[in-house]
């Protein structure tokens, strides 16, 4: 078996379960793009694996697999920072929340009082 | 004498204070006729049925949100019933409420008032504080007191979403309303030692960690040193 066919089922493979989760509903949409965008870039990398190598000549990088790690590192450090930041967005959220609430309650305690 | 001061909230903070929160509510009440609200930040005891019994308005977090997560409820709570003066105050028996009229007193020139009381902190403490001063460009004695007095335009300030995620009512909170261009002064003031408990910050290593690096990272962000970064 050629090391083309192997790449090939692996990135076949993970395309179609990421495909499948995102029709399953179980990821927000707004992560569905990002998901989709990964599903089809190992889907091509996984049928055409030398696409890395035309990649890295046109880059003039001499090892082509420091460019795929390069672009996958730096791909899972920008999804990494958008979770932070997504992440803090919803602390805000959810202690604006208690607070309101808090509030709410004070007030109708004060009410019934 | 009493005296009335009908636009002046008192918020007090509380996390597990059963001893002493009754006992501060009560000299409050004695001496001022002020509204006096706790905020019981997800108490375990009877925290809550203490203060509601010594006549406080008792807002409850369903889970806790540290010291200023529970202070910026107060704050929100002062804002939404258009109060003018707001003065928050630590439940561990720390401060006195006859120190209020000596903040209300100097409110009148500026927009917040600290009480403070330099003294306190042990020789680590003046270290860190002085670290936090250097790289914040916030030139006041007392950083970490909870004794303070906020009026309409600070509340408002404070209340907004950009300081919800603050984690400590002294560093952050202060270069929020220094940047802001508010009027911070700072009044001498007497505090007891704590009667029960110990401080939330200065309690494990792990704690202590933990509050120099968030703070730390606070005042390189938006200090001094990030300000000029930002206007050039």
């Amino acid at each position: 078996m050629s090391y083309q066919i192997t790449s090939a089922i692996l990135g076949l493979c993970l395309a179609t379960i990421i495909l499948w989760l995102i029709r399953r509903d179980r990821l927000h949409s707004r992560h569905g793009f990002w998901w989709l965008v990964v599903a089809l870039g190992v889907m091509v990398l996984g049928v055409f694996p030398t696409f890395i190598d035309k990649l890295a000549v046109f880059f003039g990088v001499s090892y082509p697999p420091t460019l795929l790690f390069i672009l996958g590192m730096g791909m899972i450090l920008i999804k990494v920072i958008n979770m932070d930041l997504h992440q803090s967005n919803l602390e805000r959220k959810i202690r604006s929340l208690a607070q309101r609430m808090a509030i709410l309650e004070g007030e109708k305690q004060d009410e019934d009082l | 004498m009493k005296s009335s001061c009908e636009s002046v909230i008192v918020l007090i903070p509380a996390k597990n204070e059963v001893q002493t929160v009754g006992k501060i509510i009560d000299e409050i009440k004695s001496k001022l006729s002020v509204t006096v609200v706790v905020i019981d930040d997800a108490s375990t005891d009877d925290t809550i049925k203490i203060a509601r019994t010594a006549g406080a308005i008792v807002l409850s977090l369903p889970f806790s949100l540290g010291a200023w997560g529970a202070i910026q409820t107060g704050l929100r709570y002062a804002a939404k019933h258009n109060f003018k003066i707001a003065i928050t105050m630590d439940a561990d028996g720390q401060h006195e409420a006859d120190s209020i009229p000596i903040l209300l007193n100097a409110i009148h020139q500026c927009d917040v008032v600290i009480g403070a009381y330099p003294q306190r902190g042990s020789l680590s403490r003046q270290v860190a504080w002085q670290l936090f001063r250097k790289l914040s460009g916030i030139n006041l004695e007392d950083l970490t007191s909870g004794l303070r007095a906020y009026n309409s335009k600070a509340i408002k300030l404070l209340a907004s979403k950009s300081a919800t995620l603050l984690d400590y009512q002294d560093m952050g909170v202060l270069i929020l309303l220094h940047s802001a261009g508010l009027q911070i002064v700072e009044v001498p003031t007497l505090m007891h030692p704590r009667s029960n408990g110990h401080s939330r910050i200065f309690n494990s290593w792990w704690a202590v960690s933990k509050y120099m690096l968030c703070t730390g990272i606070l005042c390189l962000a938006h200090g001094k040193y990030g300000e000029k970064c930002r206007t050039k």
